[in-house]
């Protein structure tokens, strides 16, 4: 107890110290300037990062007991040691390269406002509960933000809760404290601290959020604050907000989903929401403010599922426990929800919705990120802080029921250990970075740190790879998020080839195979998917059988939490073309690069605090990795 | 031992019973002629936010029925509030004791000296722990993979040990050290063998203010911060007499 209680006060401090900077701005002159920073013909290194983390801002993270601030979760993300709500001391085996922390816009620190104030003040009796509970204890503190989330997925808050007026000064000071936190750990070619929010749109307890991200540093930024999602269930509103923001300071601001997987069939659409036919300026408008999506996190995977894929034998990663239902539980889930949920559908309804209207609204990229509420970003299976203070470390969180939808059978063990960002930027620069998100020349993975690089063009060989190569794809073709050129007088002649390349994490497990996933629609208009394997580890011993490749086998020893390299291989490469490509056909091509089985966070766990863990829970797993896709349009 | 379990030590001490006793029978009996403590003022302010508040869950102004009620309900929440202070109920509850805590921490955390710092006080807090602000040695270096072509640099120029891990693995970025100049030498890294040439190794430069500025006052406040609060607790902490039993 006596540690949550000091380091809220650290919290705190830490914020009553940034809201009384002065002018962030004017003392920043001797740090080097982003202007200053040298930048990379064509990205060179892959910076990693989480544009989703939350701190003690957040309405939920603070009731569920986290104590940590912004700053300490910029402290953390850079490498240095801080010491966990629940007292453990917490450090990253390796920095990151940047970070985005993105409160929730709803309610900004408003649970933090609810616990310190004078009791006598509170007259509704629902929010007198609640501040009684959230000064109890970290169990009362859950109970409440359990009981707050449901209110909000049913609309029964209470109305001095949702007062603008308090609202919007609570606001202003927390996001002003904010920004000038964030612009003092910005340090332009060393770590880059985005500013940026999370809009927490909901369709009941379907799952709608999106994360928000800025360009630009906190002149610009202090000009707006967060927008709120309260009372609407589209997110229109949201893109007005930011065209408002680009137009009012000529900055530049992005957005992106996330959790598609509990959105019970609302985030990737057919129609426009409400039903009717997607128009192409619907279309086009999502497309223009929602560049990528964030395909893996803590809450599950959404990148393909079984029932939608069932002939690919790694679909369905991280779906247990996700898949019953949306965020809240407040609906179950049914099958024909699936095809709104998931990328590799998303991927194919944007083609259809392209053959009809001309435009693509889910030509997104994809990122992973933690979405973790510790202030904590850990995407370690051996250094987990969890999904938020509930279950940071400690003996019984794998079995827990665990608090959205805790009527029905969502465990501690089904939250994933993941979700980072890998960037191909050419600086490490809120600029460099935020740009080559809008390219989309970005890749998710489920927490290792692989070097993946894909490039199409159409007159790629084997012989390319001997060469330099990344130059060879950067001005004979493009990059991962873009599309093959077209127009260029080879386009549509022969056979699309990309050049394929998968480091493995140099501090981490073998790669078994890399995947191009590619789907496509025929004549009809109808889509379709397929699954190759182009490059394994052992192709001597592994040939092919029935068009796939068989397993890579398994070398992990639950019991003491560990694998060796004795499989698998620490590079994949190749130049693949399509054997089955048709210029006439819309397409996209993504890669999935497949390390060998590891232990997962459980394991470790069941090691460290003598568990014996019931045969359901996932002790190991493939992690992996997935690239942005790069797309092809067929001649007009 | 946790600080709860020491305060529960100390409260099952004699002396402390004695205290509090003491305490209780001031509370009850000793103030009792104090006449200013007997009495209950509401004023017109007071009054004023009571209706601002109904008027806040309500949207309208209370009725003066309604506003009778609500001063009522002001006397009568002021009337247990005293009377339970006098009881010691506030003691024996942890909500309350947290609360209470968390408004002194307040009191105690906020008016830190915010001024901007010198060059001079930072410079003084670089000196103090260079360890913290050391930059990192660079390598220049050219690598062969054993397993073929592979996808990284072959060389590097100037590279802090920071990017070398990140890109080739812990292994390989903690053997350069020791590494000889100038000679092909193998070297194993996350991929597997290599063979490096080692043409440069620059130590860390020593930390320029100018350089870290920013770097160096965050830290600076930081630790501002703590102390202050840490100060302030003290303060308190050593009127007081603990005795911890074993």
């Amino acid at each position: 107890m006596r540690r949550i209680v000091s380091t809220a006060l650290a919290g705190c401090a830490a914020i009553a110290l940034a809201g009384c900077d002065g002018n962030p701005l004017a003392r920043q002159a001797e740090t080097k300037s982003e202007a200053e920073v040298a930048q990379a013909e064509f990205p060179q290194r892959v910076y990693w990062g989480d544009s989703h983390l939350h701190t003690d801002n957040s309405i939920d993270a603070y009731g569920f007991g986290t104590r940590l601030g912004p700053e300490e979760a910029l402290r953390f993300a850079r490498g240095e040691e801080v010491t966990s709500t629940l007292g453990l001391k917490a450090r990253l085996a390796r920095p990151l390269d940047w970070l985005a922390i993105t409160d929730h816009s709803d309610g900004l620190g408003g649970t933090k406002a609810l616990a310190e104030a004078p009791r006598i003040l509170i007259r509704d009796p629902v929010m007198k509960r609640w501040h009684d509970l959230l000064n109890s204890g970290p169990a009362g503190s859950q109970r409440a933000v359990a009981e707050i989330i449901d209110a909000r997925a049913r609309d029964k808050m209470p109305p001095a809760m949702m007062d603008p007026d308090t609202g919007e000064k609570r606001t202003r000071s927390i996001w002003d404290a904010h920004i000038d936190t964030v612009e003092r750990y910005n340090e332009p070619g060393k770590f880059t601290a985005f500013l940026g929010f999370e809009y927490t749109l909901m369709d009941g307890g379907k799952n709608l959020h999106r994360n928000v991200i800025f360009r630009d540093g906190g002149k610009r930024v202090k000009k707006i604050v967060p927008f709120a999602a309260l009372g609407t269930v589209i997110p229109d509103g949201l893109w007005r907000y930011m065209d408002g923001y680009e137009k009012a300071t000529g900055g530049k601001v992005l957005a992106i989903p996330h959790n598609s997987n509990l959105s019970n069939g609302l985030m990737f659409q057919l129609t426009e929401p409400g039903g009717g036919a997607m128009s192409a300026a619907y279309a086009r408008r999502r497309a223009a403010h929602e560049p990528l999506v964030e395909i893996t996190q803590i809450k599950g995977d959404s990148e393909a599922h079984p029932f939608l894929s069932p002939n690919d034998e790694f679909a369905g990663f991280g779906v247990t426990g996700w898949e019953l239902g949306d965020l809240a539980m407040a609906e179950g889930k049914s099958n024909e929800m699936f095809a709104g949920e998931y990328l590799r559908e998303a991927f194919k309804r944007g083609l259809t919705i392209q053959d009809r209207t001309g435009v693509n609204p889910y030509k997104v990229g994809v990122i992973g990120s933690t979405d973790s509420h510790t202030s904590l970003a850990t995407a370690d299976e051996n250094n987990f802080f969890g999904k938020h203070t509930g279950n940071e470390p400690q003996a019984g969180r794998a079995m827990q029921t665990q608090n959205l939808g805790t009527r029905q059978g969502r465990f501690g063990w089904h939250y994933l250990a993941g979700g980072y960002a890998g960037v191909w930027a050419v600086a490490n620069t809120r600029a460099a970075i935020f740009d080559a998100m809008m390219r989309r020349e970005v890749y998710a993975t489920t927490g290792p740190r692989m070097t993946v690089r894909f490039f199409g063009g159409w007159d790629f060989g084997a012989g390319d790879l001997n060469g330099d190569w990344v130059r060879a794809g950067y001005t004979r073709g493009v990059p991962m998020g873009g599309t093959f050129k077209s127009g260029s007088g080879k386009a549509g002649k022969g056979r699309p080839s990309f050049i394929v390349s998968a480091l493995k994490d140099p501090d981490g497990a073998n790669l078994d195979r890399v995947q191009v996933v590619k789907g496509w629609t025929d004549k009809a208009g109808k889509a379709h998917e397929k699954v190759f394997d182009v490059v394994w580890s052992d192709p001597a011993k592994r040939k092919l059988a029935g068009g796939k490749v068989p397993s890579v086998g398994d070398t992990v020893d639950v019991a003491r939490a560990t694998y060796t390299n004795a499989i698998g291989a620490p590079q994949l490469a190749t130049v693949w073309s399509d054997p089955e490509f048709d210029p006439g056909q819309r397409a996209f091509y993504y890669l999935r690069v497949m390390e060998i089985p590891t232990p997962q966070w459980p394991a470790y766990d069941a090691l460290r605090y003598k568990l014996k863990l019931p045969p359901e829970v996932r002790v190991k797993a493939q992690e992996r990795a997935y690239t942005s896709p790069i797309w092809y349009d067929p001649p007009a | 031992m946790t600080f709860r379990e020491a305060a529960a030590r100390v409260l099952r001490e004699p002396l402390v019973h004695f205290l509090v006793a003491g305490a209780l029978v001031f509370a009850l009996f000793g103030d009792n002629g104090a006449p200013q403590d007997r009495r209950i003022a509401i004023d017109s302010a007071q009054i004023g936010r009571l209706s601002a508040e109904f008027a806040q869950t309500f949207r309208r102004p209370p009725t003066r029925a309604e506003r009778d009620a609500l001063i009522a309900n002001a006397v009568r929440d002021e009337v247990y509030y005293r009377e339970a202070l006098r009881l010691g109920l506030d003691r024996d509850d942890l909500v309350v004791r947290r609360r209470m805590r968390l408004k002194m921490e307040g009191f105690a955390t906020t008016p830190v000296d915010l001024a901007a710092p010198s060059d001079t006080t930072l410079q003084g807090w670089l000196d103090r722990y260079p360890a913290r602000f050391a930059g990192e040695p660079t390598y220049s270096f050219e690598q062969r993979f054993a397993g073929g072509p592979i996808a990284l640099p072959a060389s590097l120029d100037d590279a802090p040990t920071s990017e070398v891990a990140a890109r080739f693995g812990e292994d390989f970025a903690a053997a350069l050290p020791r590494l000889p100049l100038g000679q092909w030498t193998p070297v194993a890294s996350g991929f597997g063998e290599h063979s490096v040439r080692l043409n440069a190794r620059r130590p860390a430069p020593p930390p320029r203010l100018a350089d870290i500025r920013q770097r160096v006052e965050n830290d600076w406040r930081a630790a501002q911060a703590r102390a202050s609060s840490e100060r302030a607790y003290r303060a308190l902490r050593d009127s007081y007499t603990v005795t911890i039993e074993r």
